[in-house]
């Protein structure tokens, strides 16, 4: 069974040269070149089974990112298809639903719905969350409040709450103190025990070894590896060394 | 066919999510008076400072007639939801930029935040028109049945806001000029709708002008129902709403054509 799919996927982004009218009308008709393009992913071609995660390795502006975009639907492929059976969960940068003069009780509720809980079940999961967190004591506190890894801490909390057919992770491993990590780090592995597929991008190949059992390694936007973890770390090893 | 399909899947999607309409909108409104003494009661004092300056301006310095009403109240019926409309169009110019880290992040239909910015500002309107109880009072206005007419007129201007939210947030978020043409369109809009001053006072040889403004067709239209106890003028009402609803499909398709590029361009 397929759980993600990707067929000649490709990513241009037109870099618009001039930001405003006052830049743009004179340019369009002074036949300049309005638009740049950049390849940010070129024909990939790859697919994961369900019951198993992907690990994605490559420098910066390799096109991690970008795939993990296109996986959640945030962005479309500029050619090529994508196909994801399952509801995907990401965690790509956490709180990024939080308002800060909102507090942390109404920040959960509200970053429940952008996830697409429903409110019955977060009214369920409410408890869940906040003992996650441990922050039981400032959940009527407006988040502006917080420490930055009270704020993470909330954030992950709320986007683990429900098992998600697909979890996308992009470096956000260093939640909090290393007791709060090694918690987030065991409920990963407890989804994927359940079922969860977890594509994470990530520069430590130490991590995919961890919790993947395919390697996807890219480079300037072009795959240059896609296999097993034992395979992949060597190759990325052997590529960076 | 398949058009058709994406779209129902789209109103699918659209209501599935609709959870996430009502939290913005809340969202919306909890923010925005929280560090205030006065809080949401911004949104009563704010409309009725206003009245009480233009009302002094424009009916005890400029003296424009507004036959058998006061002008605080004649205004007030056209000042209330021109302000409505006016400041959706602003708040929508925002609604998708001041969103970037969301949109740039997780998926979600796009138009709820155009949406839930508009049910901020219709929350905002329903409390507004608190100002008018104590002056309708003290003026004794009478109301008839027909004030019931502006649930459709007031469903029209809805449609109207919402069509124009969509095309204004989407252009805003490429070319952040529009939020500053926007300030300046309707300030003009202002002056040509009339909200002011009875349309009769308009010079007779520019008014055919107003026909191509449906929002001085639904001003009218409230003050025909409330203050005239008339039924509206079918004829222009009907031109007004299907130009609203034509302008409202062409703006959603606009829309979600661009919605795949939101998260490249923010």
């Amino acid at each position: 069974m397929i759980i993600i799919k990707a067929e000649n996927l490709s990513k241009i982004y037109n870099l618009q040269r001039q930001k405003t009218f006052k830049e743009f009308i004179p340019a369009l008709f002074g036949g300049q070149k309005t638009k740049n393009k950049f390849n940010a992913l070129s024909y990939l071609n790859f697919e994961i089974n369900r019951r198993e995660s992907l690990g994605i390795l490559g420098k910066n502006g390799s096109g991690k990112s970008t795939l993990l975009k296109i996986i959640a639907g945030v962005t479309k492929p500029s050619d090529g298809r994508i196909t994801v059976n399952g509801k995907v969960a990401p965690l790509i940068e956490l709180g990024a639903g939080f308002h800060p003069e909102l507090t942390g009780r109404e920040n959960v509720f509200l970053n429940g719905s952008i996830l697409g809980i429903k409110r019955v079940n977060m009214e369920k999961l409410y408890p869940s969350i906040v003992e996650f967190s441990e922050l039981t004591e400032f959940m009527d506190q407006p988040v502006k409040h917080y420490s930055s890894g009270m704020y993470m801490r909330l954030a992950f909390s709320v986007a683990v709450a429900e098992k998600p057919d697909i979890l996308l992770v992009d470096e956000i491993l260093a939640v909090g103190d290393i007791k709060f990590q090694e918690k987030c780090l065991k409920r990963i592995k407890e989804f994927q025990s359940q079922g969860s597929t977890l594509i994470l991008v990530t520069h430590s190949p130490g991590q995919i070894e961890q919790y993947c059992q395919k390697v996807l390694i890219l480079d300037k936007s072009k795959k240059t590896f896609f296999g097993s973890v034992k395979e992949g770390v060597e190759k990325y090893n052997l590529l960076t060394s | 066919m398949s058009k058709l399909k994406k779209l129902l899947a789209n109103f699918k999607l659209f209501f599935s999510y609709r959870e996430l309409l009502f939290n913005m909108a809340r969202r919306e409104i909890t923010q925005r008076y929280k560090q205030s003494a006065l809080g949401y009661a911004w949104v009563i004092l704010n409309p009725l400072f206003q009245l009480l300056v233009m009302t002094f301006v424009f009916s005890t310095i400029f003296k424009i007639s507004s036959f058998s009403v006061p002008y605080i109240i004649f205004l007030m019926v056209g000042l209330l939801p021109w302000n409505f409309f006016a400041q959706s169009l602003g708040s929508s110019s925002n609604a998708l930029v001041g969103n970037a880290n969301l949109i740039t992040k997780i998926y979600f239909p796009r138009e709820i935040l155009v949406y839930g910015t508009i049910i901020a500002k219709i929350v905002d309107f329903l409390y507004s028109c608190i100002v008018l109880i104590p002056f309708f009072i003290y003026f004794q206005v009478i109301l008839t049945w027909q004030v019931l007419w502006i649930i459709p007129i007031f469903i029209i201007q809805l449609i109207l806001t919402a069509a124009l939210s969509l095309i204004i947030s989407s252009f805003n978020l490429f070319y952040r000029d529009i939020q500053y043409l926007l300030t300046l369109i309707i300030s003009l809009w202002f002056y040509l709708t009339p909200v002011l001053y009875p349309i009769e006072q308009f010079p007779a040889k520019y008014r055919f002008i107003f026909i191509f403004n449906p929002m001085s067709v639904l001003i009218n239209a409230y003050r025909q129902v409330v203050l005239g106890g008339l039924p509206p003028n079918l004829n222009s009402l009907g031109i007004a709403a299907i130009t609203s609803v034509v302008l409202y499909i062409f703006a959603y398709l606009l829309f979600k054509k661009l919605e795949g590029q939101f998260a490249d361009y923010v």
